[in-house]
C-alpha cells in the first residue's frame, strides 16, 4: 500500500507559533464570499443536508413519526422497522458501514466530507449567510468590527446574535425531535411547557450550535476533530486534494492584464490573496497541503475567478492528486488511478458488510422470547398429584401489527402448558406471560430436565421462537 | 481556550459512546444505587448518566493535558502544537 502523504504543517508567520499560554489570540477570520462551481456544489449540500435532518422528525408513517428514537420506551421506529435494544448490532453494523464509506471518500476524494457536508462547515455556511446579510460583504465586516460602537453597529449585531440564536434554537427542538415526537414537542414549546429534560436539551443543542458556528468556526476543524488528524493515513499520492500548482503560478507577483507576463518572467499567480481571503480556515494554500485546509474548494472557485478575469486559463488551484502534480497528468491519467489496490480493498470490504447487514436486518424475526423461572417456588404438587413449575415469558412482538401466538413446550412426557389459549400482543410491545407447565411425575424421571418453549405466531406460523429452560420435578 | 477544547471534545465523543453503550445493555429501569432502585425517569437517569460519563472521561483527558505540560515545562520540550 501506497506510504500516507506526510502533511506539511506550516506555522503561521502572522502568529508566532510559541506554545501559548492558556488563551491564544485567535485572528478573526473573516472569509470573503465567493461564487463558482464549488460553491454551488457546496450551497446544493447545505441545502440537502439541512431539508433531511430539519425535515425527518415531521414525516409521518403507519401514523407515527417515521424516525423516532424513543428512548424513554427503548425503542427505535425507522420507518417500517421497529428496532429494540437487542437488535444494537445492527446499530453497530450501521456505524462500522459509516466508517468504512468515510474512509473510502477520504481514500479517493480526500476532504469531501469536510468541505461539504460537515454539519460544522454546514452550520458555519449557514451562519455567515447570515452574518453577510447582516453585516454586509467583508470589508464590511471588517470595518464594523474595528469601529467604535455605535447605535448602528449595536443594532446589526444584536439583529445577527439573535437570528443566529433563533437557527440554534431550532436545530435544539429538531434535534430533540428525533426523541420525542416532534408535533407533540412543538405544541409543548409553543405553550411553554416542555418537560424539564427536553428543554435543557434543547437548550444544550442549540447553544452548541449557535456557539460552534457562531463563534468557534474554523477552531473546531483545527483543534477539536479527530478526522482532521487521521487524514494523513487514509490519503495517498492518488488521493485528491487541493492544490496550488506552482510550478506555473511562480514566481508570483502583480501585474497588468494586458503585460506579458512571461516575457517579465513572472508565473501566473497575481498575488491577489484572493485565496486566501475566501478561505474559512485561513491558510495560505499556495504554501502547500496543511492539515487545516478542509478542501472546501473556495480558494479554486475565488482563484478561477481571478483567472478569467486575467484571460488565463483556469486551474491554477485545482482538484489534484501530488502524483498527477509531479507527473504532469492529464485528468483521465487521474482518473485510471482511482481504482487502485486500497480503494478496490475498501470497496470490497464495504460490498461485505453491507450485504450481510442488510440480508441480517431483512430476515430478522419480528418475534423474539425470553425465559425467565420463577424464582420464588422451584416446583409444587396440584392437589391431583401433578408436578406444576412456572415461568415468565417475555414475547416480544417487533412487528407493528398486534400477533396472537401460541406457546408450547416440550421435551418430557405430557406436558400441558397453560394458557393453552393464544396470546394476543399488541403491535410493537412486549408482553410478560405467566406460564405454567404440569407434567405426571408417574410418566416421567424425578430430577431437572431440558425443555424447549416454542411461540408460534398464529397467523405466520414461520414465524416462531424457540427458547430453552428446565423443569424440575422432586 | 484550545486547551479546553483539547479536554472537553474528546471527552465528550468517548464519553458519548460510553453512554450509547452502557445504556443499550442496562435499562435504566432497572438501576439501582446501593440496593435501592433509582426514582427518576428514563430521560433523566439518561441525561444524568450521559453528563457522568462525559465528567469521567474530562477529568481523565484533562489529567493527560496535565501531565503533558508538565512533562514539557520539565525537559524544556514543546509540544508543537
Ligand atoms: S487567487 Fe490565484 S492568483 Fe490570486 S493569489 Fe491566489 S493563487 Fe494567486
Ligand atoms: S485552502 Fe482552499 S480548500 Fe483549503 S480550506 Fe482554504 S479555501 Fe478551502
Amino acid at each position: 500500500m501506497a506510504s500516507p502523504v506526510p502533511l506539511k504543517v506550516v506555522k503561521d508567520i502572522e502568529q508566532p507559533a510559541s506554545e501559548a499560554p492558556l488563551y491564544e489570540i485567535r485572528q478573526k477570520i473573516y472569509p470573503r464570499a465567493v461564487s463558482g462551481w464549488f460553491a454551488h456544489w457546496r450551497l446544493g449540500l447545505v441545502v440537502a443536508t439541512q431539508l433531511l435532518f430539519y425535515g425527518l422528525p415531521w414525516l409521518t408513517w403507519n401514523a407515527r413519526p417515521a424516525v423516532l428514537f424513543d428512548l424513554a420506551s427503548r425503542k427505535f421506529y425507522i420507518l417500517g422497522m421497529v428496532l429494540w435494544p437487542q437488535d444494537f448490532i445492527f446499530l453497530a453494523g450501521l456505524l462500522v458501514i459509516s466508517a468504512l464509506s468515510l474512509f473510502l471518500f477520504t481514500a479517493v476524494g480526500g476532504r469531501l466530507f469536510c468541505g461539504y457536508a460537515c454539519p460544522q462547515t454546514v452550520y458555519t455556511e449557514i451562519f455567515l449567510w447570515i452574518e453577510r446579510k447582516i453585516e454586509g460583504d467583508r470589508a464590511r465586516r471588517m470595518r464594523l468590527d474595528g469601529a467604535a460602537l455605535d447605535a448602528d453597529k449595536l443594532l446589526r449585531k444584536t439583529v445577527k446574535h439573535l437570528l443566529w440564536l433563533c437557527v440554534g434554537l431550532w436545530t435544539g427542538i429538531t434535534f430533540v425531535g428525533y426523541f420525542t415526537p416532534i408535533r407533540t414537542l412543538l405544541g409543548e414549546v409553543i405553550s411553554l411547557s416542555p418537560g424539564p429534560w427536553e428543554t435543557f436539551w434543547m437548550l444544550f443543542y442549540g447553544f452548541a450550535t449557535y456557539g460552534n458556528a457562531g463563534w468557534m468556526r474554523e477552531q473546531v476543524c483545527k483543534y477539536m476533530c479527530p478526522y482532521a488528524r487521521f487524514q494523513s493515513a487514509m490519503f495517498d499520492p492518488d488521493t485528491l486534494i487541493i492544490t496550488y500548482d506552482a510550478q506555473r503560478g511562480e514566481p508570483r507577483g502583480s501585474r497588468a492584464r494586458s503585460t506579458d507576463y512571461k516575457a517579465k518572467g513572472l508565473g501566473a499567480c497575481v498575488d491577489c490573496g484572493i485565496c486566501v481571503q475566501v478561505c474559512p480556515t485561513g491558510i495560505d494554500i499556495r504554501r502547500g497541503l496543511q492539515y487545516e485546509c478542509i478542501g472546501c474548494a473556495a480558494c479554486v472557485d475565488g482563484c478561477n475567478q481571478v483567472m478569467d478575469k486575467m484571460g488565463y486559463p483556469r486551474g491554477l488551484i485545482r482538484y489534484s492528486t501530488q502524483n498527477a502534480l509531479k507527473q504532469d497528468w492529464t485528468s483521465s491519467q487521474m482518473a485510471a488511478r482511482v481504482f487502485r489496490p486500497r480503494v478496490l480493498v475498501y470497496i470490497g470490504l464495504l460490498l461485505l458488510i453491507v450485504t450481510v447487514w442488510s440480508t441480517a436486518l431483512a430476515l430478522r424475526s419480528p418475534l423474539k422470547v425470553d425465559v425467565i423461572r420463577d424464582r420464588a417456588a422451584l416446583m409444587r404438587e396440584t392437589r391431583e398429584g401433578k408436578i406444576e413449575n412456572v415461568y415468565r415469558l417475555q414475547i416480544m412482538n417487533t412487528d407493528e401489527q398486534a400477533h396472537r401466538y401460541v406457546i408450547k413446550a416440550s421435551g418430557l412426557n405430557d406436558m400441558r402448558v397453560t394458557p393453552f389459549a393464544p396470546v394476543s400482543v399488541a403491535g410493537a410491545t412486549t408482553q410478560s406471560v405467566v406460564v405454567t407447565l404440569e407434567v405426571d411425575p408417574a410418566r416421567n424421571k424425578p430430577g431437572s430436565h431440558s425443555i424447549l418453549f416454542q411461540v408460534e405466531d398464529m397467523d405466520q406460523p414461520a414465524t416462531r421462537a424457540i427458547e430453552k429452560s428446565r423443569f424440575i420435578i422432586k | 481556550m484550545k486547551r479546553a477544547m483539547w479536554i472537553l471534545w474528546p471527552s465528550f465523543l468517548v464519553g458519548g459512546t460510553a453512554e450509547m453503550v452502557f445504556f443499550t445493555l442496562l435499562d435504566p429501569a432497572d438501576l439501582h444505587v446501593f440496593g435501592n432502585p433509582v426514582e427518576l425517569s428514563r430521560t433523566a437517569i439518561y441525561t444524568l448518566g450521559f453528563f457522568l460519563f462525559w465528567l469521567f472521561t474530562a477529568a481523565s483527558s484533562a489529567l493527560t493535558c496535565y501531565l503533558l505540560q508538565t512533562s514539557n515545562e520539565s525537559t524544556g520540550e514543546s509540544t508543537g502544537q
